[in-house]
């Protein structure tokens, strides 16, 4: 029942915004009856999608979908998030995410009636590619042609809380791009004024900060539950998702420029099409299961050509709009030596290489097994010995781009910054020397340190400090960059520095980390509702009072045969204590200890990112 | 300057798109990738049959015959799609030896399920720990891999074969 109901909804909302799609041409609407069309047509699309999360929630085995990947033993919250743990469901997941993006974007107040108007057709039109995509394709509300009354499980990979909530929040960033385009393609039809743009610049930054936050979840969670030890591999599902962030990045940064230079314009509008270009091109890759990750469903190859001519018609019809309807008149830009405009012109250029270099890697699997018909990958080499040098010049500008005047080569207090940074050079040196020195470390930390010190020295001589939502908001672009300073010093440590012990014990072992005695208690296995689990239980630094208990081990979880690891974290403000418990061999267990130095400064730096994204966005 | 700024995207685009197409297009699957197996000796294995435990099968057993291997069990649902389909190879080709290995299953349950589907298998091999699938590289069930007499692997399948695969590149084999 429920699955009809969800059906013919999405259908019904299909055939709505086919309905708008051609009132562009055939029948004339009035704004506040189209802005209603398109809420009913939001609202139907949600309706259809928690039509199938009630399916799951009651384990509603008739539905194809709910039987191949549920189970009724599972606890409510991986029932709930089962629903977007597939194929079809997340696709449904990412049509209702663009609904929602139009039904917010129909009470924008303040923009012309027609642009609103023409930018929610193009939206309407991307909702019929991808309803239609689901509709033939991906259907989720098949009927189960077998009687049965049990689900075949969920991919108990997907059975943890982080990554619950980590799909939502990343197509909530993908997805926001498409509001981002359809504003830009309806600025360059309309051509009118520059009101489009500080649309715009909102919308981007919602979806920046959510694939922000989407991004650090997905890395958070392979840090913990694949149990390797580290939080980045250069997955191509991971490259995926970081191409459209860096040239969010760049639009977000362009937005704010923007002083109505006819050049930047440009270049926003093209960013704007290749963020969303590059969201459906991940959604592409990840579907039709071109390439191998943790992330690929079962692939079908009718359903990678349709969504191979989506992707096509989409990113061909903006980047032909932006060739054919290019704003024409153009005032030159005011470059400098060094100023704000040319900071941002370098490091635009510097973020669209890093792109395309994460491109090229990314999509050069397939170039060549099409061409050689050999199946070669590529990983964190190349991705580390490309990607890196280049964004690294870009940080550096990064740290003195908000002081850099408009108009004039002249950089205030520029004395105090070659001080400051003189003074840590030498300490950064000093540092790396005592302890272990590694060229990528001392590079990574003296950028980090550096970026956090010239943006405080900025705040403090640029702004009398008071402590009001206003100074906040004030100072927010250098709280951002503070934020990545952090997260520098924290990938720099915790990849540079990290420090790997293995071990074979026996239970009662007594062993050595980091200076402290570790003792390998016991292990434990217990029958949890949908798992078996084994545990390694370890009390770390038993000669002090409070010894702390680390748990390690795996879970086996019986319908679907599948083993996880899960990996016991130590975690320390300045370092996590990483224990993997490994095979049992001749009665001794394999043991792997990772210090990794300063992870937590990821996180932080991320959080802060995130939270001068939200502030960013409330700020007008 | 301008024009090539603007039409750039455009090429990169088609290019993209023409590539993925073909890969697409030449049924290349990652559900399929080229083995390391392919063309190598079928790895060493002794198993012990579902209905006797004496009854031992072992790498030399399937030599100088045609033999398909094929992994399964009675969780897998995909398994239970491509059944039908051996019954059919069985009665087109009675001189290939049908071999099945079951994958990581209760004996009671992998006896009732080919008891209520059938069994088109000469041999079926216990596999309840995995380590046959572990040498012959298996990803996931089910697969199936066609040895020829030899002793070499010719062909690897990764998922339920389908009626297509039978026809387009498993018979060609035969």
């Amino acid at each position: 029942m429920s699955s009809l109901v969800g059906f013919l909804s999405l259908v019904f909302a299909i055939g709505i915004n086919f309905y708008l799609f051609l009132s562009r041409y055939i029948f004339k609407f009035q704004k506040q009856k189209f802005n209603l069309f398109i809420r009913f047509s939001s609202l139907l699309t949600l309706l259809s999608f928690f039509s199938l999360m009630y399916a799951y929630v009651v384990s509603d085995f008739s539905n194809y979908n709910v039987f191949q990947n549920s189970h009724s033993n599972k606890p409510l919250i991986y029932k709930i998030s089962g629903t977007w743990g597939n194929h079809e469901g997340s696709m449904l997941l990412w049509l209702c995410i663009l609904s929602i993006y139009s039904f917010f974007f129909s009470f924008t107040k303040n923009i012309e009636d027609n642009f609103q108007k023409l930018t929610l057709i193009i939206q309407a039109f991307l909702h019929i590619l991808f309803g239609l995509f689901i509709v033939f394709t991906s259907n989720p509300f098949l009927v189960n042609s077998i009687l049965v009354n049990e689900g075949l499980g969920l991919n108990p990979i997907l059975q943890d809380p982080g990554l619950a909530v980590h799909p939502p929040i990343l197509y909530a960033g993908y997805v926001g791009y498409s509001i981002v385009f359809s504003i830009a393609i309806a600025g360059l039809f309309q051509n009118t004024d520059d009101e489009w743009l500080y649309v715009a610049k909102k919308w981007s930054l919602i979806s920046w900060t959510f694939l922000t936050g989407g991004i650090a979840l997905g890395s958070y969670w392979a840090y913990y539950e694949l149990g390797w030890g580290g939080w980045w591999f250069w997955d191509p599902v991971e490259n995926i998702s970081l191409m459209p962030w860096i040239a969010g990045l760049a639009l977000v940064h362009s937005l704010m420029m923007v002083r109505g230079e006819q050049a930047i314009k440009k270049w926003i509008v093209f960013l704007s099409i290749l963020c969303f270009s590059l969201s459906v091109f991940g959604t592409f890759l990840v579907r039709s299961g071109i390439l191998t990750s943790v992330h690929s469903f079962a692939a079908d190859a009718s359903r990678g050509i349709f969504i191979l001519l989506i992707f096509f018609i989409v990113t061909g019809f903006g980047f032909l709009v932006f060739l054919l309807k290019e704003p024409k008149k153009s005032n030159t830009l005011n470059l400098l030596f060094i100023n704000k405009v040319s900071a941002l012109v370098i490091n635009n250029i510097l973020m669209i290489i890093a792109t395309l270099t994460i491109l090229l890697g990314t999509i050069y699997p397939i170039i060549i097994e099409v061409l050689y018909n050999k199946r070669i990958s590529v990983g964190g080499p190349y991705f580390n010995s490309t990607v890196i040098p280049i964004m690294i010049p870009g940080f550096l500008l990064m740290s003195i781009a908000p002081i850099l005047s408009w108009q004039t080569n002249k950089i205030n207090n520029s004395k105090k910054y070659v001080l400051a940074f003189t003074i840590l050079s030498v300490l950064v040196i000093l540092q790396s020397y005592f302890l272990n020195f590694n060229t990528w470390g001392f590079v990574g930390l003296l950028l980090g340190f550096w970026i956090i010190l010239a943006s405080i020295i900025a705040i403090f001589s640029s702004y009398k400090i008071k402590i009001n939502i206003k100074f906040f908001k004030i100072i927010n672009p250098h709280v951002a960059h503070i934020g990545v300073g952090i997260a520098i010093i924290g990938i720099t440590c915790s990849s540079v520095f990290q420090n790997e012990l293995n071990f074979n014990l026996n239970e009662g072992d007594k062993f050595n980390v980091n200076g402290k005695t570790v003792l390998f208690e016991k292990i434990e296995t217990t029958n949890e509702i949908n798992f078996q689990s084994l545990r390694g239980k370890f009390l770390f630094d038993i000669e002090k009072n409070q010894s702390k208990e680390i748990e390690a081990g795996k879970n086996y979880y019986p319908v679907s045969k599948m083993i996880t690891s899960e990996a016991g974290i130590l975690h320390q403000w300045n370092k996590d204590i990483y224990f993997i418990l490994g095979d049992q061999k001749n009665n001794e267990w394999f043991v792997k200890v990772l210090i990794n130095p300063f992870v937590s400064f990821i996180w932080l730096g991320v959080i802060i990112m995130v939270y001068s994204g939200l502030i960013a966005v409330s700020r007008r | 300057m301008n024009r090539i700024f603007v039409l750039t995207p455009l090429i990169v685009l088609l290019i993209i798109c023409i590539f993925s197409l073909v890969y697409l297009l030449s049924g290349k699957d990652p559900n399929k990738p080229p083995s390391a197996l392919l063309n190598k000796d079928v790895p060493i294995f002794e198993s012990s049959s579902l209905y006797n435990a004496n009854d031992i099968i072992k790498t030399k057993d399937i030599k100088n015959k045609k033999t398909l291997i094929n992994f399964f069990a009675s969780w897998c649902s995909p398994c239970k799609i491509e059944h039908p389909l051996f019954f059919e190879i069985r009665k087109k080709y009675p001189e290939l030896y049908l071999l099945g290995f079951n994958h990581k299953d209760p004996t009671s349950d992998a006896k009732k399920y080919l008891n209520d589907d059938g069994n088109p298998y000469d041999f079926v091999g216990v596999d309840s720990d995995g380590l046959i699938a572990l040498e012959f590289g298996v990803f996931g069930l089910p697969e199936t891999y066609l040895i020829n007499e030899d002793g070499k692997i010719i062909f690897k399948f990764m998922g339920p074969i389908t009626m297509d695969i039978l026809k387009n590149e498993i018979e060609p084999l035969l």
